[in-house]
């Protein structure tokens, strides 16, 4: 990595409280990662991924340090300002799609773009023929199947063309097949755009295909060697 | 199209519940349109009553003489003179008693005026032009009204005016008290005429409205030219208006004090009826506003609770819109577009429900004994406390959602399984 790094995460901490007892989800994490990066983050369930990659797209907010992103600390925008820099800089894949049920394929797509007032239906048509299901645009998601549906959210992801995809165990629902497909066509279409990939994933063989990969254990992030 | 599916499609199994909300609002939104129709018709009702009824003038009127009414029909007899009010009540009592209430001086005559080789009845009244309008109404067809600088000149309406064959520029003669003749010019015509307080018709005479039991048509002087006629000041009947409709009973006490020893002087007033009516407006408010909470309470909670567990529902999909990019107030848009849109057709088809099945004329003797009928009114305040009622229900079902999404990290909303 060299010069400024795109994203930032600074001796980050973070505490559930549930009902008594206090669970740290993070403690003191940081981070750097550079443009065009392909990070990977494993480690086992309950270790702090997911709080970690929400805490980078401003789903949450740490109760201790700070997460920039090209040089703004996210963590403290207010509400409307995290929804902006969500939808210019951030495209997220969750484990369970997050599509909405009621609208096409093509509409998923769309949504993104929608949201910062520049719908370009050709252009979700195009996202959606790089991920393969360009036949498949006026189906809602429940015509598609696990491994479809989770195609279709990383056609969405790319939608405003984000500076960072943030993926979240894309491939935990899937079988092994579709898994394949999958991380695929998000390390592919991710590679060709030149953009920032933070993997959270069990998948081994995605050790090889990352440029770093990181473990967190116990809300505690240790570099792991390839 | 994406916008309307993002608001309405989906609902899948909440579908259900959605159409029951609808329908609770609905009948919510009827019977709170039905009991404030009622209540909207009797506050017209009493307004209608303050408009006309006028409970803030007392009227003093001289003992009302049937016998003298016993008039030649026809024949070679000479005028007599018949009052319809005995001329007893004395001016400058009446003033002091008024104090510095507005005092509208009358002079009741009626009189057998030539008419051809016949006699002919007609109603003369002596009063004050400009306070008089202020009371009554008058509408002139042709020529002016009466001024109080006029002398031997009268305002006739329509009825009399044909009765007499005079018109405007004609004259009629009328026996004065000391047995002359005066020549009434007549200067103006009159179409209409609502003369407030006025006399029983209890004579053949000249009638603007043949149905009325109040004398409706008849020649007016002022004051000057009818105690000209008269040969008194007495006057034989007055109105005196309070300056407000709270004056009254004191007023009323002053008057009947000062006329006490005048046994033929009696003082009328409507301010306790129309205190009773408003006693019975605010029972009918009380029972029908009891309604209307009572319903909006039960079935508005029920329809709130019902719309509640719908954005509960959906919470995740909002969540997703605002994880996305969308700001939290697009995010919630089809939530709110979707609860408008049902609680403003529950509310208008409540209403018109409640429009066609009211009754055009309700009466709840044991209520509104003195109100009487109503006209319950569906208007813009009727419709437009249904659609605040309807509205305020889905804000109650759609305020937890809402602040949920925006006070708790999305993160949390988005974890959350779908039920």
């Amino acid at each position: 990595m060299s010069g400024e790094p795109l994203l930032c995460v600074r001796s980050v901490s973070k505490t559930y409280r549930r009902e008594r007892a206090a669970i740290g989800a993070l403690r003191h994490v940081s981070l750097e990662v550079g443009e065009r990066e392909f990070v990977r983050l494993s480690g086992p369930s309950g270790s702090g991924k997911t709080t970690l990659l929400n805490l980078i797209a401003g789903l949450d907010r740490p109760d201790k340090g700070e997460v920039v992103v090209a040089g703004t600390d996210i963590a403290r925008l207010p509400i409307n300002r995290a929804s902006r820099y969500r939808a210019e800089q951030v495209g997220i894949i969750f484990q369970a799609y997050n599509l909405i049920p009621q609208l096409t394929a093509l509409e998923n797509v769309l949504l993104p773009m929608v949201a910062l007032g520049r719908a370009n239906r050709n252009r979700a048509r195009e996202l959606l023929d790089l991920v393969g299901l360009g036949d498949r645009s006026d189906h809602i998601p429940s015509q598609l199947s696990g491994g479809e549906q989770q195609r279709v959210a990383i056609a969405r992801a790319l939608a405003n063309d984000p500076a960072i995809v943030l993926a979240d165990e894309p491939t935990g629902n899937l079988d092994d097949q579709s898994a394949q497909i999958v991380m695929g066509l998000l390390t592919s279409a991710v590679r060709e755009r030149g953009r920032t990939l933070l993997l959270v994933t069990h998948e081994r063989s995605m050790a090889q295909a990352a440029d770093r990969s990181f473990e967190l254990r116990g809300g505690i992030l240790r570099t792991r060697s390839a | 199209m994406m916008w309307v599916k993002l608001a309405f499609g989906g609902l899948g199994r909440r579908f259900v519940e959605a159409i029951a909300a609808a329908i609770i609002l609905a009948v919510t939104s009827a019977t709170v349109a039905s009991s404030l129709m009622v209540v909207e018709g009797a506050r017209r009702a009493l307004s209608q009553t303050v408009h006309q009824d006028r409970p803030d003038i007392v009227q003093v009127k001289s003992r009302f003489n049937r016998a003298l009414f016993e008039t030649p029909r026809s024949g070679n007899l000479p005028p007599v003179t018949i009052p319809v009010y005995e001329p007893l009540i004395g001016l400058a009592e009446l003033q002091a008693a008024a104090g510095s209430n507005l005092v509208v001086k009358r002079r009741s005559l009626f009189r057998n005026v030539v008419s051809g080789d016949s006699f002919l009845n007609i109603y003369i009244f002596g009063i004050d032009p400009d306070v008089e309008r202020g009371v009554s109404s008058f509408s002139v067809a042709r020529g002016r009204f009466l001024s109080n600088d006029d002398h031997a000149v009268a305002v006739v309406d329509q009825a009399s005016a044909r009765a007499l064959g005079v018109d405007i520029g004609g004259a009629f003669p009328v026996r004065k008290a000391d047995g002359e003749d005066m020549q009434l010019t007549v200067v103006g015509i009159l179409d209409k005429l609502e003369l407030r307080g006025a006399p029983p018709r209890s004579a053949e005479a000249p009638s603007l409205n043949p149905e009325s039991t109040f004398v409706s048509s008849g020649a007016f002087v002022n004051v000057q030219t009818s105690e000209e006629i008269f040969g008194r000041p007495a006057l034989t009947d007055a109105l005196v208006v309070a300056r407000s409709a709270s004056d009254v009973p004191d007023l009323v006490t002053r008057l009947q004090e000062a006329f006490r020893l005048e046994p033929g002087i009696f003082v009328a007033e409507r301010y306790s009826q129309y205190q009773r009516k408003v006693r019975d407006f605010i029972l009918t408010l009380a029972l029908f506003s009891a309604v209307s909470v009572v319903t909006v309470l039960l079935a508005g909670s029920f329809a709130a609770s019902l719309l509640h567990d719908i954005y509960v529902d959906r919470r995740r999909q909002y969540a997703t819109l605002i994880a996305l990019g969308f700001s939290p107030a697009m995010g919630i848009a089809p939530a709110a577009a979707f609860g408008l849109v049902l609680g403003i057709a529950a509310a208008g088809v409540g209403g018109f429900v409640a429009g066609l099945l009211v009754p055009r004329s309700f009466a709840l003797p044991s209520l509104m004994a003195d109100l009487g009928p109503t006209e319950p009114t569906l208007d813009w305040l009727v419709a437009g406390s249904i659609v605040v009622i309807a509205i305020a229900a889905v804000v109650i079902g759609l305020v937890s959602t809402s602040l949920r999404l925006v006070r708790q990290p999305l993160a949390t909303s988005l974890s959350e399984e779908n039920s």
